[in-house]
């Protein structure tokens, strides 16, 4: 990594409104303004097929969720597809995998990802060791599921090593029993992605003046207090971002699982990102294949509009 | 303390290379040497017979063809069409710029999930299930909005004197954009393409969902598909499989880190 001379990104102290901005355009009455025809061939492309091809669709599928799971004809049904699948016991086990995902890919990815960058960050040869962790961030989740199902099988490597150290009574059948499955999957998850967040905390870390740092030296606070009533302070916007694109992530994450487990055995695996693939595409009920289409992307926008204000008001 | 932190970084980082180890180490193992048993030393030299084998049972040369151009023409167009909305919402006057800057960036808010059906019905209304073109757009219209958000961040901090130099001198939008904004935001450009690239490349969901064929399938489609003949063909080959596949974005990947890290801080 040769994060240390990474600088952030431009984005983060430019935010949507510009009232600055506004005033000094407004104090520029000599520019020519744009025909409108101008600013709409600007404009259109981007527009266009992000409404075509993903808005449009999407208030589709909120319209779609009112009604019931008839392929042809439907009929409006309220809050019906809402009122079946919260009781249907496979979206119920869905519910509860997709909350432990939201705690497994909150805290792992902070956890791990702040404790990485902290100890790497001044060591010299952190970098090479930070390669290592940052790598897989470049595989897909397919590849990964590739990978961690190697691992994982019941004739796998972790039960092969499990029982060449002698501790094959630990062995296990990872992925056939809930709820290891799923908390394997967030491991999986895991080794894919604290890769960002220890990219993430290091930019963070360089930002953290040295002089509060040295103060804290003079005042004798060291080690492990000194970086939690320090340093971790200070990091809290990056906390944010990394809580934030953790969880957008893990939510919507589906190739993984779809390949590793397939959301089986018995749909056990599943979280919401996936029974909706289930319910639209494989059983072929449209109407709850909507609804939860739409509770996740409520969760997701839910998750995505905490964390943007959080970031609009630490920046 | 400090040979503390050393033990605990080497742990960590063994731990995580250990899967990378793994994989490297079994898709050596030719397929006739391979006995069933998970390999912790190199039993062989056959990783390019087995990535041969991979392309061969599912085909991966085609997909990965096919991805090659999905990734590079979506990433082209995407930061291009995100460009010119950037340029009018940060740099040329008018109205409901805010409104229309959420329009964009809203897309990237939604997971694929809550448009996936209806898009999937309308694709195979209009003929566009199981096309090239079908996966075009849905690939272009999804880099869009991050694409946007990037090159909209970096040409608010561009000078406006520029644009009014150059429109004092006679120059149209057409032209302050080509000419002068364009160039000037080639760094944010080309860090959007890379990362849509690697999306573009490690997506699933859409290429199994739109796409059948493997005439079309992308790469990470055709991978499922090998990854589920796993019986068959044997887990030396699927590895290796894996391997071929992800060596492009771990290239990119490894060259563009500092793009990465960048662009990371600014992503939603």
């Amino acid at each position: 990594m040769t994060a240390t001379t990474t600088r952030r990104g431009p984005g983060r102290q430019d935010l949507p409104r510009q009232p600055a901005r506004r005033t000094r355009l407004a104090s520029h009455p000599g520019r020519a303004p744009a025909p409108l025809t101008t600013r709409i061939a600007f404009l259109a492309p981007a527009a266009v097929l992000v409404m075509v091809l993903s808005l449009a669709p999407f208030v589709m599928t909120v319209w779609r969720s009112f009604f019931d799971d008839s392929l042809v004809d439907p009929h409006f049904n309220g809050w019906g597809s809402y009122a079946r699948i919260i009781t249907d016991p496979v979206i119920v086990r869905s519910l509860v995998n997709t909350f432990f995902w939201l705690i497994g890919t909150v805290a792992i990815p902070v956890g791990l990802g702040l404790a990485i960058a902290a100890l790497t960050n001044s060591v010299s040869w952190g970098k090479y060791a930070r390669l290592a962790i940052v790598m897989p961030y470049a595989l897909s989740g397919t590849a990964v599921a590739v990978i961690w199902n190697f691992i994982l099988r019941d004739d796998g490597a972790l039960n092969g090593l499990l029982e060449g150290l002698g501790l094959g009574s630990l062995a296990h059948a990872w992925l056939l029993e809930w709820p290891a499955n799923t908390i394997m999957l967030i491991v999986a998850n895991s080794w894919q992605a604290t890769g960002v967040a220890v990219i993430l905390y290091l930019v963070g870390l360089q930002g953290v003046p040295r002089e509060t740092i040295e103060a804290a030296a003079l005042d004798g606070v060291a080690g492990v207090r000194r970086f939690f009533y320090i340093v971790f302070p200070q990091l809290r916007a990056t906390t944010a971002v990394v809580m934030g694109i953790s969880l957008a992530n893990g939510l919507k994450s589906f190739d993984l699982i779809w390949v590793l487990t397939n959301g089986g055995p018995g749909r056990a695996t599943e979280t919401l990102a996936v029974s909706m693939y289930w319910q639209s595409f494989v059983l072929q009920r449209p109407g709850s294949g909507a609804a939860i289409a739409v509770i996740l992307t409520v969760v997701v926008v839910a998750v995505s509009v905490g964390y943007l204000r959080r970031q609009l008001r630490t920046s | 303390m400090n040979k503390l932190r050393s033990v605990a970084i080497v742990v960590i980082a063994l731990l995580w290379l250990a899967p990378t180890y793994l994989i490297l180490v079994n898709s050596f193992t030719a397929t006739d040497d391979y006995d069933g048993t998970v390999a912790w030393f190199p039993r062989g030299t056959a990783l390019l017979e087995n990535m041969a084998a991979a392309m061969d049972a599912a085909n991966l040369g085609p997909a990965m063809l096919h991805s090659l151009l999905y990734a590079v023409v979506a990433g082209v167009l995407a930061v291009l069409v995100a460009a010119l909305a950037g340029f009018v919402l940060t740099v040329v006057p008018g109205r409901g710029k805010v409104f229309w800057f959420w329009l964009i960036y809203a897309g990237s808010l939604f997971p694929a999930q809550a448009f996936l059906r209806p898009l999937f019905t309308g694709y195979a209304d209009t003929g566009l299930y199981n096309t090239h073109l079908g996966l075009y757009l849905i690939y272009i219209a999804t880099c869009i909005p991050f694409s946007f958000f990037i090159v909209r961040n970096h040409m608010i901090t561009l000078p406006r004197e520029i644009a009014e130099a150059a429109q004092l001198d006679g120059a149209g939008w057409w032209t302050v954009f080509g000419r002068f904004y364009l160039p000037l935001s080639r760094s944010a450009l080309a860090a959007a393409f890379i990362f849509q690239f690697v999306w573009v490349w490690n997506e699933l969901l859409f290429g199994i969902t739109l796409s059948y064929g493997e005439g079309v399938r992308p790469v990470m489609a055709a991978l499922a598909g090998l990854q589920s003949t796993y019986g068959t063909v044997g887990p030396p080959v699927i590895l290796a499989g894996a391997l071929l596949v992800s060596l492009p974005t771990v290239i990119v990947f490894l060259a563009f880190q500092r793009v990465f890290a960048s662009t990371l801080s600014t992503r939603i």
